[in-house]
């Protein structure tokens, strides 16, 4: 459903490894920038509610900065403990120079 | 693949995780955790935290449910190992025998007891488990005026959770400073701010002369004179490895088990893991004990592996953190000796991280700031320790400069 795809920000604004966090709603989410491209996740961790925003990415992944769990960007799943609950994934799309999020 | 019968005595976080690893490396071997705790293995940090302050419920810090351990083909035998026999390879517990082809030891720690005097030494509550933890909450909801003596994580993260449930609580430290010497001073007197900004008294410098009991609990009389009341005290007064059971064995025992970066023991086929263990770590070519959630996971999962039979070293950097009331503090590696200091950060609100510099190399990093603010930098920082990178103090000194930067130099 093309209408719902929500713009997030400028392509540009997101760093090469790292991310962004995007509140729309009272949903929060976080817009990643790596090698292969743009990915979403959910915004806080599924072990904790701590927002992913402070945390670090390396290569596909995303490590939550309270206590190391870490998540597949791509796949959302949880890849180290005590993560172990997965974290939801969005689909994104960059078109003309902008980052949009499809949340529906 | 060998089937073997695998024991492992203490049903902790070490003892699942490596568990885990044991089933996911072996299908074949039975794997049976033996555990003195009526639980299934749960997390202890939450304990002194969101546990005592109904943010979390007991099915909540479980690790894994009893579905998984089925799934796994992991057993789980609620019963005290009294004795071990390593020449004949038999686990006692009490009138029953098990016998064993590979054994790991993850016994944990064991809280240090206050010795004031008997009229009220039976009275101090202690945490270091769920049935301690419960006790704790149920009375504290009863009473007012708390007292911790001890001013290490523990009592402090349980001064932060009894402060939110509306409790007047009074932390009293012997030293001068809480959390004692490795975490830097400044550090320190910014979170005795945060207890003493909502209204936690916390006296350092403080040694205990008496303790009386009174109508109401308790007086404590500190040598300097003053008298804090009290209607329970809990003491966290630091712990020691769980090791009475090898006392009189061939196991090496030195503060705690002897292991290699193996986690091999100096009984073959015998190997420990966690807070037990006094560790050889080949990275800082010391012995190490660590009370660390991640060090018990890492360990766990390591000690999996070697028994497993895929031989592997055991390289972790340490890591642990603590939480107080809004603020999370966080330290990696490990610091003897440092020739400098750089901080970075000045604020709470981004973090204040305080790097240990020896030849240019981060050797440890404490970090304290709102929660989720040091944690990307200390990680960054443990990664450039195991890396032994050469790192530019600048961009360490300068927080508008991201620390990946020195990832890649
Ligand atoms: C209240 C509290 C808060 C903490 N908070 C943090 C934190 O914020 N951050 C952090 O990094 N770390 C924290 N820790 C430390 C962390 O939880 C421990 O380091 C970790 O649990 C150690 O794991 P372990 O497997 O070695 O031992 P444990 O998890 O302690 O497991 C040992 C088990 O063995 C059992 N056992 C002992 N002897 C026998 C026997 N003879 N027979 C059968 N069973 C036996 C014990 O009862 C226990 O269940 C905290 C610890 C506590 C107690
Ligand atoms: S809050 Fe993210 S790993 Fe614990």
């Amino acid at each position: 459903m093309t209408d719902n795809w929500i713009e997030v920000a400028n392509a540009d604004s997101i760093e090469m490894e790292d991310l962004i966090r995007f509140d729309h709603g009272d949903k929060t989410f976080c817009i990643y920038r790596i090698e292969d491209g743009y990915y979403a996740t959910d915004g806080m961790c599924t072990h904790e509610a701590v927002h992913l925003e402070d945390g670090l990415v390396m290569d596909d992944e995303i490590e939550c900065p309270m206590h190391q769990g870490i998540f597949n960007i791509k796949t959302g799943e949880a890849v180290s403990p005590p993560a172990c609950e997965d974290i939801k994934t969005y689909p994104i799309k960059v078109e003309n120079d902008l980052v949009y999020i499809n949340i529906s | 693949m060998n089937s073997n019968k695998i024991s492992i005595i203490g049903a902790g976080q070490a003892a699942i995780y490596a568990a885990m690893e044991i089933r996911k490396l072996d299908d074949e071997s039975s794997i049976t955790l033996y555990g003195d705790e009526n639980y299934l293995p749960y997390e202890r940090p939450p304990l002194s935290k969101d546990f005592l302050i109904n943010k979390k419920k007991e099915d909540e810090i479980l690790f894994f449910n009893k579905q998984f351990f089925e799934d796994k083909k992991i057993s789980f035998v609620n019963k005290k190992i009294t004795k071990v026999d390593f020449k004949n390879n038999i686990l006692t517990s009490y009138n029953d025998d098990f016998l064993y082809d590979k054994l790991l030891i993850t016994t944990g720690s064991t809280n240090r007891k206050l010795e004031v005097n008997s009229q009220i030494d039976n009275d101090i509550y202690y945490l270091r488990n769920l049935d301690e933890a419960v006790k704790i909450k149920d009375k504290a909801l009863k009473v007012n005026k708390i007292a911790i003596i001890g001013g290490g994580f523990i009592g402090l993260e349980i001064a932060s959770s009894l402060n939110q449930l509306n409790k007047e609580v009074s932390v009293i430290e012997i030293s001068n400073q809480i959390m004692g010497r490795i975490i830097p001073a400044p550090i320190a007197n910014l979170v005795k701010a945060e207890h003493e900004k909502y209204g936690n008294k916390i006296y350092v410098d403080s040694k205990i002369n008496n303790i009386q009991k009174t109508d109401e609990g308790f007086k404590i009389i500190l040598e300097n004179e003053n008298i804090i009341e009290a209607e329970i005290i809990i003491a966290g007064i630091g712990s020691m490895p769980s090791i009475s059971l090898f006392n009189n064995t061939d196991l090496k025992l030195d503060n705690g088990i002897l292991t290699d970066e193996y986690c091999q023991t100096s009984i073959e086929n015998v190997f420990a893991a966690g807070d037990v263990t006094n560790f050889y770590h080949p990275f800082f070519n010391t012995r190490l004990r660590l009370e660390s959630y991640q060090h018990a996971q890492n360990h766990g999962i390591n000690a999996g592996k070697n028994i497993a039979g895929i031989k592997t070293e055991y390289i972790s950097i340490p890591w642990m953190w603590s939480d107080q009331f809004n603020l999370n503090l966080q330290l990696t590696g490990h610091c003897d000796e440092y020739d400098e200091v750089i901080i970075r950060g000045n604020t709470l609100e981004n973090g204040i991280i305080h790097f240990f510099i020896k030849n240019n190399k981060i050797l440890g990093a404490c970090g304290l700031g709102l929660i989720g603010k040091v944690g990307r930098d200390i990680r960054i920082a443990s990664k450039l320790i195991e890396k032994n990178i050469v790192v530019d103090k600048k961009i360490l000194l300068d927080q508008n400069t991201k620390l990946n930067k020195l990832m890649k130099n």
